[in-house]
């Protein structure tokens, strides 16, 4: 069992304990409350700085103290607060920077409202896991062999094959049936690789249907995006060694990792709202009447100041965006409103829940929106790297993490 | 008898002497056994369930966090139903259930929004000042009936 | 809440103040002797006694003869060994330092009441006036 120390505030008075437990549980893990004497409580609230007012979080802070100082053994920490409390956000974030500092812990961070449920949290805790039982594997830097790997997303599916550390095959469509649309993609890419399905030595499934595929296709690895993609994206960036963070801006929701040695040691993934996805650039794209890919041309062109976009949520936004087409503003302007929208909304939401590293790596099929890439350079203050075949870092991860499997 | 609404409302120490001046001490404890031992619910809850913190939209919107939220649906109907109150203030403790400054400060708000006599008492740092302590408590016990 | 509709179970936590002399298995070992149909699980800091309200009270009652201001108690939520609140399980929940904080109060809480029974008063709060202004200008042109 992979112990995932607790520290939270709220989280038995939001009826939400019993699903955090469920998840890990169902993941392999434990959640644990790291022991703390009550005289130690008032010492690690002056070591650490933070006076919060409420005692819950002040015992929050003296279980980190208690594991930063190893009194207390864990392999994995998962920090959460009530959404919604500006006191409990604060020490969440200071809290989950000192883990950092002070220890080689995975963590991750989470706001919870009463309505979470297990699942929400399932492939956080996946990666919580994968990361402490997986150490060797997620080292792996060259891919070996001839494998596959598979990614199911909610928008668009992947197929990859890969001989002895080369691309050789890869396909995409949109997603509809898991099964079907994998197979579709499988055989394509293999087609173009030249080889059957029985030729193949291993096959690595991910994403949303990959427990589904991994069962159809007796895959040898079966594995949470989290960890998957950020293998995929340091492989095809070429960034094996050192730091960097990964920005995968999705159909359905966004993910930003950060890694040392292309293993990751922080992530958040979220999206309360589509305002800040993917999804809300395909309406946009809808409504100037445009396909998606020449959406990021477009954008580029323009200039996001020059159309009002300042709303956050995606029916607003679309609203927003009709009140400046009706005014007669430029495309490529409000092209480029609307990726200054995303970019700004996925740094306010989900960015600031982790450090980031430079470089940036920004992955998935959003990352082919070259206008959505250079707003995320603007806020970010620096343009991400954007690796060759970046809309299959599922798929890579897959099949290079899938050779790890081979004798 | 009458029922005393106890702050912090997890405290051993006010449980212990309201009982022992013979009232009755409406505590946190009380109402999560209710919820704990329901045997309806397929997977008992630790502490409250869904419903609960729904409820606790009685007490405070849907801004509020959902632990605040919670934490009312369980006191708030104590509060609704106690005849009078022993706060107890400058306590240097307060951890789980009272962990939230939040909920306690609104506890004391509904409190005396319902008008009923409350004692506020000091957290009792030495033998003198506990022997305070427990005179007035019994003052204000006894002069209840 | 309904504290007065009839409880199938009652949990309560039986706590002995630091400065008695009674000790956890001596808790224990007077339940044992009373016969009563209740159960016992002795504690680091007293026990836990369960069974129906009733009886519950009735021992506690007993067990406070032992030392009538040494020893405290409160009703639990969870049933004794309830995984969900076991410490063995997952280590200690956030009610076990409250617990813990309270207990080193038991025994200014002793003393008082024994000073209380021997017909003690309590002293007047001591009042905490403000420095008067003369003095404190006094004191600073002293040290500055």
């Amino acid at each position: 069992m992979i112990k995932i120390a607790q520290l939270s505030c709220g989280t038995e008075y939001s009826s939400v304990q019993s699903e955090i437990e469920k998840a890990a549980f169902s993941v392999g893990g434990k959640m644990v409350y790291p022991d703390v004497g009550a005289d130690d409580v008032d010492d690690a609230v002056r070591e650490f700085g933070f006076n919060p007012r409420s005692p819950q979080l002040k015992l929050m802070i003296a279980r980190a103290v208690q594991l930063s100082k190893g009194v207390y053994d864990a392999d994995a920490v998962f920090i959460a607060t009530c959404f919604r409390c500006a006191e409990a956000a604060l020490v969440r974030n200071e809290l989950r920077r000192y883990i950092q500092e002070h220890t080689r812990l995975p963590v991750v961070t989470y706001s919870f409202t009463e309505r979470m449920k297990s699942a929400q949290l399932l492939t956080r805790m996946e990666a919580l896991v994968t990361i402490v039982t997986r150490k060797e594997l997620l080292a792996r830097e060259r891919q070996t062999g001839l494998t596959a790997g598979l990614d199911s997303g909610s928008s668009t599916t992947k197929a990859v094959i890969m001989h002895n550390n080369k691309i050789i095959g890869k396909a995409w469509m949109p997603s509809y049936d898991v099964v079907e649309s994998a197979t579709t993609v499988l055989n394509q890419a293999l087609e173009q690789a030249g080889y059957q399905l029985k030729d193949l030595e291993a096959i690595g499934t991910t994403g949303y249907g990959r427990f589904t595929l991994g069962k159809h296709f007796n895959a040898k690895l079966v594995q949470e995006e989290l960890t998957v993609n950020s293998k995929g994206a340091v492989w095809l960036a070429d960034r094996q060694r050192g730091e960097a963070t990964i920005l995968d801006i999705g159909g359905m929701d966004n993910k930003a990792i950060t890694v040392r040695d292309g293993v990751p040691d922080n992530f958040t993934m979220g999206g309360v709202c589509a305002g800040a996805s993917g999804r809300f650039l395909e309406m946009t794209a809808n409504r100037l009447k445009i396909d998606v890919t020449q959406l990021g041309a477009l954008a580029e062109k323009g200039d996001w100041r020059k159309a009002k976009m300042n709303s956050y949520c995606s029916i607003f936004g679309i609203q927003d965006l009709v009140t400046s087409l009706g005014e007669g503003k430029a495309f490529e302007d409000v092209a480029a409103a609307a990726c200054h929208s995303v970019a700004e909304q996925v740094y306010e939401q989900q960015l600031q829940e982790i450090d980031i590293r430079k470089p940036i790596i920004q992955v998935g099929g959003t990352s082919l929106i070259s206008g959505l890439v250079k707003e995320v350079g603007e806020v970010l203050g620096e343009r991400p790297i954007v690796p060759a075949d970046s809309q299959y870092i599922g798929a890579v991860g897959g099949a290079l993490l899938s050779s790890g499997f081979l004798l | 008898m009458k029922k005393i609404f106890i702050d912090p409302p997890n405290s051993m120490i006010l449980f212990d002497i309201v009982e022992r001046l013979g009232h009755e001490p409406l505590s946190t404890m009380a109402a999560l056994q209710e919820r704990v031992d329901n045997l309806e619910i397929d997977m008992p809850p630790m502490n409250v369930t869904l419903d609960d913190v729904i409820k606790g939209l009685k007490y405070a919107g849907i801004e509020v966090p959902s632990g605040i939220r919670g934490r009312l649906a369980v006191w708030g109907p104590q509060i609704d139903a106690a005849d009078a109150a022993i706060v107890m203030t400058e306590a240097p403790y307060s951890f789980g259930c009272v962990g939230c400054e939040r909920s306690n400060e609104m506890v004391k708000y509904l409190l005396r929004r319902r008008g009923i006599p409350i004692l506020w008492v000091e957290y009792p740092r030495d033998k003198e000042a506990a022997m305070r302590m427990l005179e007035e408590t019994k003052e204000f016990l006894e002069g209840l009936e | 809440m309904s504290e007065n509709k009839p409880r199938q179970r009652e949990t309560r936590l039986i706590m002995i103040s630091p400065a008695s002399n009674v000790t956890p298995d001596q808790l224990a070992r007077t339940v044992h002797a009373m016969g009563r149909e209740l159960s016992v699980k002795e504690t680091c800091y007293g026990c836990l006694l369960e069974g129906d309200p009733k009886t519950v009270v009735e021992v506690r009652d007993e067990l406070r003869k032992l030392d009538p201001h040494g020893i405290y108690s409160k009703r639990r939520a969870y049933p004794a060994g309830d995984p969900r609140r076991c410490r063995a399980q997952h280590g200690t929940r956030p009610g076990y330092s409250q617990l813990e904080a309270e207990w080193k109060l038991l025994a200014n809480l002793q003393h008082a009441m024994d000073a209380i029974d021997m017909g003690e008063k309590a002293p007047p709060e001591p009042k905490r006036n403000k420095l008067p202004v003369k003095e404190f200008k006094e004191i600073c042109e002293v040290n500055l």
